[in-house]
């Protein structure tokens, strides 16, 4: 297999949702295919919800390849469909990065392997994936390579589009809180009309008000 | 100019190609698909009157920059950042034979079957593998060999081998947390190491500047930089702490583009044109091809303007009401109202759709590169708006007809 091969697996042209997989992490995956294969992560189990809501769709950010496996374990117990929208580069060659977006093309190899085993439905409820150490904007010096980056409303559906496909609710997957990015484009699906549930993986998810972002964050 | 559709039992595999043989790494935007499901044919005699419009717009811009570098008393009215106006100063000692100049003009067609243009991308103007790769990945589907496009790649590729020593180190400056930016950097940087160059991806503050001359700063990759491709916007580059970019206006080192870029970058600059014209320059092809353009106080009663941001970037905070969601238009109305200088108005010309195979219109920007004063090809982009912005779509522009270079 080749990148375009892993690609498809993850977007086959036929389901739906599949529109907003980001390509980034797949781009240059090539070269190196053969040693992400020996890869094995581990799928968790998934414990806070029972039944998943056909109004209902979900985002997972979580550090790293736990955000891949943690979209597996979802489609592989209640059969979502995960789009993976990771969108950071990796570093110029010999330079020290402040994020390891190369961890990510590694799992969604592996993933991919998954994935050919599980049978999706096409019109499969989403699960969006995210790298929750997307936002590391530490620099240790001015020389570190800064390929941090931010989900923004352009790197998703609209609300409007979730609407109109039934989807009424988005539950998040974290860590401790949804993140600065989400909450920006959050807020504004929740004045459309959307309801917002976290879960840390601990305990089920329960509704959240999302916040007003504040001026400094635009 | 024609719209050709991609036979629907191709587009798929055409759409994975376009992502990942011609770095198109941003396929969605919001709900919008931006690779196109056509292929943008333009005639023999349009390729040629574009070329020599373009051709002609860039003696003219060239000319009115350099000599606003030396008369920067004229620039005021361009009513630029105050941060970016204490640097032009510095730009006394800029030789345009020692840089690269990239510039792109955007063409309308309109209903008068005329062309107009919107813009000039002086400063970062983007789309390159669009520009040089998409229109090949079409002809391998639409089987119209007689179709040809002009390679902008090669054509910017060769003007920096020219300026640049050979084997010489290239810093790609990008916003390095965006994947779009590197997008475009990335096809460049990979055409360049196949010419033999050593490329360095980073940010705008990973260079350090010594004796007019630029180094870079970023770790495992330190050293003298021999060239230097610049793809984050001047206004943006002005914000960025330590104030190492200072070094970008007056160094000595090849540069893509320089700053003095800016001077036509600024939507304002038609502002000036009475100034520059009565000072002898000639911009006969500008005012040709731009609708009329005024501040904003004095559109106040005139039907037909619209507003437009002095340093917008694809066609964002335009006030083309129609082509605005909801609440867009006000917010820009209420923005301009603030501040008028960071505006201009516009009269609004009218865009001839192309109708497609299906029935369906769509509005065309087609921007036209120019290297070091000659014509370097196209860059397309397809709307169901007059509005061609984020959400429209890249189609790849091919010509009928002889090559005629």
């Amino acid at each position: 297999m080749i990148n375009k091969d892993i690609f498809k697996i993850w977007a086959p042209v036929d389901a739906k949702w599949v529109d907003w997989v980001r390509p980034v992490p797949f781009i240059s995956i090539d070269d190196e295919l053969k040693t992400y294969e020996s890869f094995n992560f581990v799928i968790p189990n998934v414990n806070y919800i029972e039944e998943k809501s056909v109004d209902t769709a979900w985002f997972v950010d979580l550090p790293s390849y736990d955000s891949v496996a943690e979209g597996l374990a979802l489609a592989s117990k209640f059969g979502f469909r995960p789009i993976p929208i990771y969108n950071g580069t990796n570093e110029q060659q010999g330079a020290m990065a402040n994020v390891n977006n190369q961890t990510i093309e590694v799992a969604l190899v592996w993933g991919a392997y998954v994935l050919l085993k599980l049978k999706l439905e096409k019109d499969a409820l989403p699960v969006f994936l995210l790298d929750s150490n997307r936002m590391n904007r530490y620099k240790m010096s001015p020389s570190v390579f800064d390929n941090s980056w931010d989900i923004y409303h352009q790197d998703i559906p609209s609300a409007e589009y979730f609407l109109n496909n039934g989807i009424k609710k988005i539950v998040v997957r974290g860590k401790e809180k949804i993140e600065k990015d989400l909450s920006k484009i959050f807020y504004g699906f929740q004045k459309k009309g959307i309801k917002f549930f976290f879960t840390d993986g601990y305990s089920e998810p329960k509704e959240v008000v999302i916040k007003k972002p504040k001026r400094d964050d635009d | 100019m024609r719209l050709i559709s991609i036979p629907k039992d191709k587009y798929d595999e055409y759409r994975l190609n376009v992502i990942f043989d011609c770095y198109k790494w941003d396929p969605q935007f919001l709900d919008n698909n931006t690779i196109a499901k056509h292929v943008l044919v333009i005639t023999k005699e349009e390729h040629e009157e574009l070329m020599k419009y373009t051709e002609s717009l860039d003696v003219e811009t060239r000319a009115a920059e350099e000599f606003l570098n030396k008369n920067l008393k004229f620039a005021k009215k361009l009513a630029l950042p105050k941060k970016l106006s204490r640097e032009l100063r510095n730009m006394k000692n800029y030789s345009p034979d020692k840089h690269v100049r990239l510039m792109r003009y955007d063409f309308h067609p309109t209903i008068e079957d005329k062309w107009a243009i919107s813009e000039v991308n002086s400063d970062v103007p983007g789309g390159f593998a669009e520009a040089s790769l998409m229109p090949q990945a079409a002809k391998d589907v639409i089987n119209m060999e007689e179709l040809w496009h002009k390679n902008f790649g090669d054509i910017l590729t060769n003007a920096i081998a020219k300026k640049v020593k050979v084997n010489g180190t290239i810093m790609l400056v990008h916003c390095t947390s965006y994947s779009d930016d590197r997008q475009v950097m990335q096809y460049l940087g990979d055409k360049l190491k196949k010419m033999g160059f050593k490329i360095i991806y980073a940010a705008a503050d990973h260079l350090n500047f010594k004796n007019n001359e630029a180094f870079s700063i970023l770790d495992g990759n330190e050293g003298k930089v021999d060239g230097i491709v610049r793809f984050t916007p001047l206004e943006w580059l002005i914000d960025i702490k330590p104030k190492r970019w200072q070094g970008y206006f007056d160094t000595i080192t090849p540069s893509c583009n320089h700053p003095v870029a800016i001077f036509a970058q600024t939507k304002r600059f038609p502002l000036i044109w009475d100034l520059l014209e009565k000072s002898g320059l000639k911009l006969d092809t500008w005012r040709e091809l731009l609708p009329e353009t005024i501040e904003v106080k004095d559109a106040k009663n005139k039907e037909g303007f619209i507003y437009k941001p002095a340093c917008g970037r694809v066609g964002e905070k335009i006030s083309i009401k129609e082509a605005c969601v909801e609440g867009e238009y006000e917010k820009i109305l209420k923005d301009v109202k603030k501040h008028p200088k960071k505006y201009l108005a516009q009269k609004r010309f009218n865009s001839k759709p192309l109708v497609s195979d299906e029935g369906e219109n769509y509005h065309v920007c087609l921007g036209s590169y120019s290297v070091d004063g000659k014509h370097a090809g196209y860059y397309a982009r397809i709307s169901k708006t007059p509005r061609i912005d984020s959400n429209a779509a890249d189609i790849p522009v091919l010509i009928e007809g002889g090559i005629a270079l």
